[in-house]
C-alpha cells in the first residue's frame, strides 16, 4: 500500500507541475459548459443527461490522451527497467498510476458541480438522478482510465498509446449501435451486453443496476489485469 | 529450436492461457450478473420503477406462457420535443424489457431501420407496435404523450405506461366487457368532461379494455316487451339518480341482479336510493358523513378507512386515501336477507358521526349527541348476492354490487384529488366483472421538469457555463507555472 501511495503521489505531482493537468482541466471543463448550455438551452430541461451523455463520449478521446505518458514515456526514457528492479510490485506501480489518473477526472468533474448548482438555483432539478448520472461518469472514468493504461503498456511512443487507447474504447461506443444491423436476437443482446452505453443509460436516469456496476468493474479489472501481463511479459520477452 | 525460444514460448503460452482463463472468468461473472441483477432507483418521484399494475400484468403474462414483443420507434427528429418522447420511451421500453423474461423490447430508430419498420407496416413515427401471438395492438403518438397547459407553464406528458398497459389488457382479454351507465334519471354523464361528468373515470375504463356505454332502460327496449339489462353487460352502473327509477325499470335491474349481475349504485346526500337497494338490505339514512379528521381544507370530505377486502388491499398497502365529498351514510340489515354477504369498504374512524344538525364550533358541525349517531360510519360496502339463496336464481354465478353514499368521488372534478380514487374506481369494476387477478394500483403519467428561463437568464448561465470554470483552472495553472519559474 505504501508502494501504491509513492506512485500515486510522484504520477499527480507530475501531472499537476506540468500544465498538461491544466490545459486538460479547462479544455474539459469549457466543453462540459458547452454541453451544458446547449443541452438547457435546446431542451429546456432540469437535468444534466445531455451533457453527462456527452461528456463520456468526451472522456472516450481525452483519458487516453491522459493515460498516455503513464507507461510509454518510461520505457522510452529508459526508467522503466529500473522501475522493474525496484522493490516496488509491478501491481502496485500499475494501481498507483491508475489511481493518480481517476484523482484527476474526479478533479475534473468537481469542476462541473457548478452545473447543478446553477439548475438549482433557476429549476427544481432531480438530485438523485444527479448523483447516479455524476457516479456513472465515474466508473465510466475508472474503465477508460484502466482502458489508457493498458494501452501506454503496449508500446514506447506516448501518441500511438494514446491512439490505441481511443481504438480500444471505441468499438465498446459503437457497438450500442451496431444491434441495428442484427437480427439475430442472441447477437443482439450479446452487443447490448458489451456496450458501454448500455451501462450508462441506467445511471443517467437515476437507476443504479448491479450488472451496470458489474459491467465497469469488469472492463476495469480486465484492462488492468491485461497491463499487469503486457508489463510482466517484459520480464521474460 | 534454442533454449530461450523454448523457454519465450513456454512463458507466452503459459502467460496467454492465465490470461484467458481470467478474462473468460471475469465475463462470465459478469454474464451471471446480468442475469441475477438488483435495481435501486433514485430519481425523486421514482419514475423508473413500473406501476404495480404493469407489474401485475406482466406477472399474468408470464403466468399464461405466451409472450409480448413491444417494438417502439422513434419519434421525428429535429420536431419539437422528439429528444423527450425518445428518451422517455426508450426509457419505459427499457424498464419492460428488464421486467420479464416474458416481455422483449425494442427501440429502433424509425428513419435507419426503415425494413423493421416497413416489416411491421409502420408508416409513423413515434409509433409502438404490442404484438401478442396473433393479436397486436399499435400505440400512437397521440396515445403515448399529451400536452399540457400553454406558454412558460406548457408541459408534456407520457403517457406511455398506462396505454402500453391498455395494449396488454386488450391482447390479455379475449372481447371487450360492457359496462352500461343508465340514465334517464339525471345521472351523471360518461363522455362530459365537465367538473360533474365521468370522462376521466370512463378513459380510465377503457385502458382496462372495458367499454362504456349508455344505457337508457326505457328508450333502448325491444318494442313491445318491458325494460330490460341487455344480456352483453358485464357490469351495470347507476350513478346518482336524481329521480326515482319507475317500477318497471327497478324490476328490470332486480332481474338483472338475479342472473348474477354486476352493479355499481352511486347515493347521494338527500336523494332517492333506487329500490332495488331495500331488496339487498341496505338503507340511506338522512343525515351527512362528518369526523373529527378532515381532508384539508374542506369541511364535507371525512378522512376515510378502508375495509379489508380485495379491492382496497393494495391501497391499504401503498396508503393511498380515497376521497368522498359530502358523503351520505350507509346502513345494512342485520341479519342480512337470504344469501347476502356484506364486506364493508370504505368508513370512518371511531370519531366520526351522522351529523343531522344541532351545536357546530367556529361554524362547523361538531357531534351532538342529541342529534347526531355516532361512528364509524360506513359509506362503501361490497355485496355478494349468492345463487339460489332468495335474490339470485340458483344456476346463476353469484352477483356482485358495490354501494358507495357518494357519486362526486368519481367525477372529473373530485377524482384527481384523492390519490387512491382512481385506483378505487377501476379496482371497483375490475372486482364487479370478476378481473380480480388484475386489481392493483393504478399509476400516473410522469412530466418533464422543464425550466422557464429569460433571455437574461440564458446570457447570464453561458458565461458562467463557458468562461467561469475554464479561466479559473487557466489562472491557478499559470500562477503554478509563475511559481516554478520563479525558484
Amino acid at each position: 500500500m505504501t508502494a501504491v501511495w509513492a506512485i500515486f503521489k510522484k504520477e499527480l505531482r507530475i501531472y499537476f507541475v506540468s500544465p498538461l493537468a491544466y490545459v486538460f482541466l479547462s479544455v474539459f471543463l469549457f466543453l462540459s459548459g458547452l454541453f451544458f448550455y446547449l443541452g438547457l438551452t435546446v431542451n429546456g430541461e432540469a437535468s444534466l443527461r445531455v451533457m453527462l451523455g456527452n461528456l463520456a463520449i468526451t472522456m472516450l478521446f481525452v483519458l487516453p490522451m491522459l493515460t498516455m505518458r503513464h507507461f510509454a514515456e518510461e520505457q522510452k526514457a529508459g526508467t522503466f527497467e529500473l522501475l522493474m528492479t525496484s522493490p516496488v510490485p509491478l501491481g502496485s506501480l500499475i494501481l498507483g498510476k491508475w489511481a493518480a489518473s481517476i484523482v484527476l477526472c474526479l478533479l475534473m468533474f468537481l469542476g462541473t458541480l457548478i452545473f447543478p448548482a446553477v439548475l438549482a438555483y433557476y429549476g427544481d432539478p432531480d438530485w438523485g438522478v444527479m448523483a447516479t448520472s455524476y457516479l456513472g461518469l465515474i466508473l465510466c472514468s475508472f474503465a477508460f482510465c484502466a482502458a489508457g493504461l493498458f494501452a501506454s503498456s503496449l508500446t514506447t511512443d506516448q501518441v500511438a498509446a494514446g491512439l490505441a487507447g481511443i481504438i480500444i474504447l471505441l468499438p465498446f461506443w459503437l457497438i450500442g449501435s451496431a444491434t441495428s444491423f442484427t437480427t439475430n436476437e442472441t447477437l443482439r443482446q450479446i452487443l447490448e451486453s458489451a456496450a458501454l452505453l448500455t451501462h450508462l443509460r441506467g445511471f443517467t436516469r437515476g437507476v443504479i443496476d448491479s450488472a451496470d456496476l458489474a459491467y465497469f468493474a469488469s472492463f476495469s479489472f480486465i484492462f488492468l489485469f491485461l497491463t499487469y501481463r503486457t508489463l510482466e511479459s517484459r520480464r521474460w520477452r | 529450436m534454442n533454449r530461450s525460444l523454448k523457454r519465450k514460448l513456454s512463458y507466452g503460452t503459459n502467460a496467454s492461457l492465465v490470461t484467458v482463463f481470467v478474462v473468460a472468468l471475469v465475463v462470465l461473472l459478469f454474464g451471471v450478473s446480468e442475469r441475477h441483477r438488483f435495481r435501486w432507483d433514485f430519481s425523486a418521484e421514482g419514475s423508473n420503477r413500473l406501476q404495480r399494475d404493469t407489474l401485475n400484468k406482466i406477472r399474468l403474462i408470464q403466468l399464461a406462457g405466451e409472450p409480448v414483443r413491444i417494438t417502439g420507434f422513434t419519434a421525428q427528429s429535429g420536431k419539437q420535443d422528439s429528444y423527450y418522447k425518445n428518451r422517455a420511451l426508450r426509457d419505459l421500453l427499457e424498464e419492460m424489457d428488464l421486467a420479464s423474461g416474458s416481455i422483449s423490447c425494442r427501440f429502433i430508430d424509425f428513419d435507419r431501420e426503415r425494413l423493421t419498420a416497413e416489416a411491421l407496416g409502420v408508416t409513423q413515427y413515434a409509433t409502438v407496435v404490442v404484438q401478442r401471438g396473433e393479436g397486436r395492438v399499435d400505440l400512437r403518438d397521440r396515445d403515448l404523450f399529451r400536452r399540457r397547459g400553454r406558454g412558460e407553464n406548457r408541459t408534456l406528458e407520457f403517457l406511455g405506461e398506462a396505454a402500453i398497459n391498455q395494449a396488454l389488457s386488450r391482447l390479455m382479454s379475449d372481447q371487450k366487457r360492457v359496462i352500461y351507465s343508465l340514465v334517464g334519471h339525471g345521472e351523471f354523464k360518461i363522455d362530459s368532461t365537465d367538473p360533474d361528468g365521468l370522462a376521466e373515470v370512463v378513459a380510465l375504463l377503457e385502458q382496462e379494455h372495458y367499454e362504456v356505454k349508455e344505457l337508457d332502460l326505457v328508450r333502448d327496449r325491444a318494442e313491445g316487451s318491458p325494460p330490460a339489462v341487455p344480456d352483453d353487460a358485464s357490469a351495470l352502473l347507476l350513478a346518482r339518480p336524481r329521480t326515482m327509477l319507475s317500477l318497471p325499470e327497478s324490476d328490470a335491474l332486480v332481474e338483472y341482479v338475479s342472473r348474477g349481475g354486476a352493479v355499481m349504485v352511486l347515493v347521494d346526500v338527500g336523494l332517492p336510493p333506487p329500490r332495488l337497494l331495500a331488496r339487498l338490505g341496505i338503507s340511506v339514512p338522512d343525515g351527512t358523513v362528518m369526523d373529527k379528521r378532515m381532508v384539508y381544507p374542506y369541511n364535507d370530505r371525512p378522512v376515510l378507512l378502508y375495509g379489508r377486502h380485495s379491492i382496497t388491499r393494495d391501497l391499504t398497502d401503498m396508503d393511498l386515501v380515497t376521497v368522498l365529498s359530502h358523503v351520505a351514510p350507509l346502513k345494512w340489515a342485520d341479519p342480512a336477507p337470504d344469501g347476502i354477504m356484506y364486506e364493508g369498504l370504505l368508513k370512518t374512524s371511531r370519531r366520526g358521526w351522522i351529523e343531522m344538525g344541532g351545536a357546530t364550533e367556529n361554524g362547523l358541525p361538531v357531534f351532538d349527541s342529541r342529534y347526531d349517531t355516532r361512528g364509524p360510519v360506513t359509506v362503501a360496502l361490497a355485496i355478494r348476492a349468492l345463487p339460489g339463496k332468495g335474490l339470485v336464481m340458483a344456476n346463476s354465478p353469484a352477483a356482485r354490487l358495490v354501494i358507495m353514499g357518494d357519486a362526486d368521488w368519481s367525477t372529473n372534478a373530485v377524482i384527481n384529488e384523492g390519490p387512491g380514487n382512481k385506483t378505487f374506481a377501476v379496482n371497483t369494476f375490475r372486482w364487479l366483472v370478476g378481473d380480480e387477478e388484475r386489481l392493483s394500483v393504478v399509476g400516473r403519467p410522469t412530466s418533464v421538469r422543464k425550466l422557464a428561463l429569460t433571455e437574461e437568464d440564458t446570457h447570464m448561465i453561458r458565461w458562467v457555463a463557458l468562461g467561469l470554470g475554464p479561466v479559473c483552472v487557466l489562472m491557478i495553472g499559470a500562477a503554478v507555472w509563475a511559481s516554478r519559474r520563479g525558484r
